[in-house]
């Protein structure tokens, strides 16, 4: 037996390692809505080497870009695009409270909508693997982040914090495989699930008898309990035709440009 | 231990690299897995126990900075560290071309780990999709990370230690550094 031990003492020790790890990772997912003491830990050490590594990628990245060419633009171009990107921002969450005042003035309850304690962050890193899609951000949980918050910019919706240490917090970005936002089409009210596809989204669970045309907007739910109802998600940019299935197949290309992402909001408290 | 004392910092610069300085520099979120070349490169010249230590402890700094799922990626590169281990005894582990062609092999086993452990233990999502799309770009852009890396190790040594001996990158001056 000793022998037989010996003879395989590598193929066992190696099975043993790969046994171990898949047990230690089998039992942090129970835990994987909180952070854990080495996560915390890692995070704090590591915020203030991220945020200056972080400034000096800027500056990299800003020479990188110029070589290549990429983004010519002049400051006046760059200055208009952002008021319009802001604009449309405005425009679109006008709607979405003309609509709802028109349903809340029909059922005579009408609440005036309260806007959430917000808290700008910047990001500081992007996800160490190209598999998934998180950023980190330079507010944690002295500055009253954590775990479960939604993320926005003007233009829409970003994520969901799922990580938090005291000043830095891992954002799941709307895009990465494992996220889901329950979200309407601000049109028709077409109710579904919002998933991230990698760069794109999919709306799904929409029902194959629903009016979904490509330019419709998709708007958060509310559902779920994440993300305040109205938020843009993103534009419907294909819709396959319903066939005989029950759902309909429906692509949206999120309102974030996930790219450039730089600062964001942390909605500490859920607008009404 | 001096060595571990060099792999361990090593990996965080590594990792702090992918996050930060080399995402805005390139496309589509992709970046260089450079931890993964570390591991194979530990495949190649470590032990099992010490090296597979450092793979599963370098894989969970990275599950800080990755995703959401504590041990993920610690199982993926402790097992790609042991696949690279079985097969470095059977290998020419001196030829720098051996760890190119690991990088590879390495690329697609963790890409093939992180879907079996999120399929099987998790809600993998739309990943595998994601996976399949990236594996290729992914592949051919740490091979190049793979290339600058021996480069700069070759030249690393030739300036500040030209009498050491640097496991695995005897040869690498004559086909890279020069």
């Amino acid at each position: 037996m000793l022998e037989l031990l010996r003879k395989y003492r590598t193929p066992l020790l190696a099975g043993c390692l790969i046994l171990a790890a898949l047990l230690l990772y089998s039992a942090q997912l129970r835990q994987r809505e909180t952070t854990n003491v080495f996560e915390r830990t890692v995070l704090g050490l590591t915020a203030p080497v991220q945020g200056g590594m972080d400034i000096l990628a800027d500056g990299v990245a800003g020479v990188w870009n110029r070589f290549l060419g990429i983004f010519g633009n002049s400051p006046e171009v760059l200055r208009l695009s952002a008021e319009n990107r802001r604009l449309r921002s405005e425009l679109v969450q006008l709607t979405e409270v003309r609509l709802e005042n028109e349903r809340l003035s029909r059922l005579l309850a009408f609440r005036e909508e309260t806007e959430s304690q917000a808290v700008p962050a910047r990001v500081i890193a992007e996800d160490a693997s190209s598999w998934f899609r998180t950023v980190l951000i330079d507010r944690g949980r002295q500055d009253g982040v954590h775990e479960g918050m939604p993320v926005v910019v003007a233009e829409g919706v970003v994520g969901r914090v799922i990580k938090s240490a005291a000043s830095e917090s891992k954002v799941l970005l709307a895009t990465d495989g494992s996220s889901a936002i329950a979200g309407l089409v601000q049109r028709t009210r077409a109710r579904g699930i919002c998933r991230g596809q990698g760069n794109l989204l999919s709306f799904d669970f929409a029902m194959h008898w629903e009016e979904i045309e490509e330019g419709d907007l998709i708007v958060t739910s509310g559902a779920g309990g994440v993300f305040p109802k109205g938020l843009t998600v993103g534009t419907v940019s294909r819709v396959s035709p319903g066939g005989f299935g029950l759902f309909r197949s429906v692509e949206v290309t999120p309102a974030v440009d996930f790219y450039r992402l730089e600062e964001v909001l942390v909605l500490l408290k859920e607008r009404r | 231990m001096t060595r571990t004392l060099v792999y361990f910092p090593l990996g965080f610069i590594f990792l702090v690299l992918q996050t930060t300085l080399l995402p805005p520099m390139l496309p589509l979120h992709f970046k260089p897995d450079l931890l993964l070349i570390l591991v194979v490169y530990l495949g190649l010249n470590e032990g099992y126990v010490r090296g597979g230590a450092l793979s599963y402890l370098l894989g969970c700094l990275q599950d800080v900075f990755a995703a959401g799922y504590p041990g993920l990626h610690g199982l993926a590169l402790l097992c790609t560290f042991l696949a690279v281990r079985g097969a470095a005894a059977r290998l020419n582990t001196e030829s720098p071309v051996l760890l190119l062609l690991l990088v590879s092999a390495g690329t697609l086993l963790q890409a093939a780990l992180v879907l079996f452990a999120l399929g099987f233990f998790a809600e993998a999502g739309a990943l595998w999709m994601i996976i399949l799309k990236g594996i290729l770009p992914q592949l051919l852009l740490n091979l190049l990370a793979a290339c600058l890396l021996l480069r700069a190790a070759a030249w690393l040594q030739r300036r500040f230690a030209p009498r050491s001996r640097v496991p695995g990158l005897r040869g690498v001056g004559r086909h890279y550094g020069s």
